[in-house]
């Protein structure tokens, strides 16, 4: 027998989870939210609520309780063409971002299908937290309404490989109350043939490409993972990003090897990353020195309440062209860059609140042995794991993307056409 | 009046279903009870306590605490191994 105790504000996360997993009739008892927040000495009196909460669904063994809830679905639904009113069927039907999206009728849907070699009914992954399988022509619905060309189908199938992939932690990044996102680049020859942006404002509106791609991931994300804001998406605030985050990488002006060669790829391979992140901060350093931007860079990676040093993370940083250029001048490799940042984005324990460094102890026993308020922290396990991409246009601008914590980038090579 | 026009559904079907059927055990009694720590704060002084309670006032045999590294991840599969072999009934922690 299994039971899981829950806080009151994640019942419904909880409950929908084990109906998603088969098991509707797991057995759930409640605690006050938030939990954590609760003194210690008031703990004894709810642990025995709790045991008498088990004790209670013993001697209920026998009642019926709600389980079973079967949900008709049809792969093909009849709507109103009118725009406004397909609009609103979206939102009330929650299958769209809250921004109007394209019908994806069959004959939209085909043309993009005809970009893959692959079967329509290929299932790619099955997506947490409700494992809906993510076939190749539920990708292609999903990415004809978002506004994507044919031609973006191919990077997506990738995308949803790579955010599948278990080091990924897609059921973390989907169902957490942080404001976890996907950040996708896109890297190799495709990125140039679909026009995804690395130049300026690449994190920014303004190209097709990049804001149709993300907008796409993140509808695959609610309409076949199933978390949707409120419901198994259990962010506090949410952020921007969420919304879409798509780039490519400014290969051309890069004085390093690229983010997919570091992965194993070669140039000529088209690929996408996908990146757990947690938001976006600017770094205007106007520095011509290397060692002073890396100080400034490093600096502003340190905070005590980021989710990277707690659990040992990964951190990444957006170089733009100008400070690339600086450091590569100074005869620094991109490991090196990774290496000094590491170094010195270590940070005191005693910056973080007491709770949180209790859980840094728990986390990071293992790697770092005991952990006192003296002790410095990285940022990561270790140097390597810093990401590091060049992109952005002309400007003393590079961006820290702090990462989800626990998730690992995955990179996937993109089928060819 | 507008037309209508058909469309794929974005959607996935979800399992909403019970194809795991949750046991339940008669009581509680001389069992053994493991814990699953999801490392939220709190949830060692929970689990602590509701292992007192549980051996005290309900008489379960014995009982075995384990965790993981970090809430948002699984635990490990020698933990969950561990526990099916040998308890009765298992219970974790899932929220803040």
């Amino acid at each position: 027998m299994a039971v899981t105790v829950c806080s009151t504000a994640f019942e419904v996360l909880g409950r929908r989870q084990a109906a998603s997993l088969g098991c509707a009739e797991l057995p759930i008892v409640l605690v006050p939210h938030p939990f954590g927040s609760i003194s210690r000495s008031a703990l004894p009196k709810i642990a025995k609520e709790v045991a008498a909460q088990i004790a209670n669904l013993m001697a209920e063994k026998n009642t019926s309780r709600a389980s079973t809830v079967l949900v008709d679905h049809c792969e093909m639904l009849n709507v109103s063409s009118d725009v406004e009113i397909f609009h609103r069927l979206c939102i009330e039907q929650k299958l769209s971002d809250g921004l109007p999206v394209i019908p994806p009728t069959p004959e939209r849907v085909q043309k993009m299908l005809a970009q893959s070699a692959r079967k329509p009914e290929e299932v790619i992954a099955r997506l947490a937290p409700a494992f809906g399988d993510a076939t190749v022509a539920r990708i292609a619905t999903n990415a004809v309404m978002a506004g994507c060309t044919p031609q973006c189908l191919n990077v997506l199938i990738a995308a949803v490989e790579a955010i599948a992939c278990p080091e990924f932690n897609l059921q973390g990044i989907q169902a957490t109350t942080n404001p976890a996102a996907v950040w996708l680049v896109v890297n190799g020859p495709i990125a140039s043939a679909l026009g995804v942006n690395g130049g300026a404002n690449c994190l920014g509106q303004g190209v097709s490409a990049n804001v149709t791609i993300g907008r796409a991931l993140r509808l695959i994300m609610q309409n076949i993972g199933g978390a949707f804001p409120g419901d198994m998406d259990r962010a506090t605030h949410g952020q921007p990003g969420k919304i879409s985050l798509c780039c490519a990488e400014n290969e051309s002006v890069s004085p390093w090897i690229s983010l997919h060669v570091e992965r194993g790829l070669s140039t000529e391979t088209s690929s996408v990353t996908a990146v757990g992140f947690s938001g976006t901060l600017n770094m205007n350093i106007h520095s011509k020195n290397a060692h002073e931007i890396l100080r400034s860079i490093a600096d502003a990676m340190a905070h005590g309440p980021s989710n990277d040093y707690w659990c040992g993370g990964e951190p990444w940083i957006v170089i733009s062209p100008e400070h690339a250029q600086i450091l590569s001048e100074a005869g620094l490799s991109k490991n090196e860059v990774k290496q000094h940042l590491w170094e010195g984005s270590k940070m005191s324990a005693s910056r973080m609140a007491d709770k949180d460094l209790e859980r840094t102890r728990r986390t990071r026993r293992e790697e770092l042995g005991e952990i006192t308020a003296h002790t410095k922290l990285s940022i990561s396990r270790s140097a390597s794991d810093i990401g590091i991409l060049v992109a952005g246009g002309e400007g003393t601008h590079s961006v820290y993307i702090p990462g989800f914590g626990n998730s690992r980038s995955v990179t996937r090579a993109v089928d060819a056409i | 009046m507008a037309n209508s026009i058909l469309i794929h559904n974005p959607r996935a079907p979800f399992s909403q279903g019970s194809g795991l059927k949750a046991s339940v055990l008669d009581h509680l009694a001389g069992k053994v009870v493991g814990f699953i720590d999801n490392t939220k704060p709190n949830f060692n002084h929970l689990m602590d306590d509701l292992a007192v309670t549980l051996l005290e006032d309900y008489q379960v045999r014995s009982v075995i605490k384990r965790g993981k590294r970090v809430q948002s991840i699984p635990a490990p599969s020698a933990v969950v191994d561990e526990l099916v072999a040998e308890c009765d009934l298992v219970i974790t922690g899932s929220g803040d």
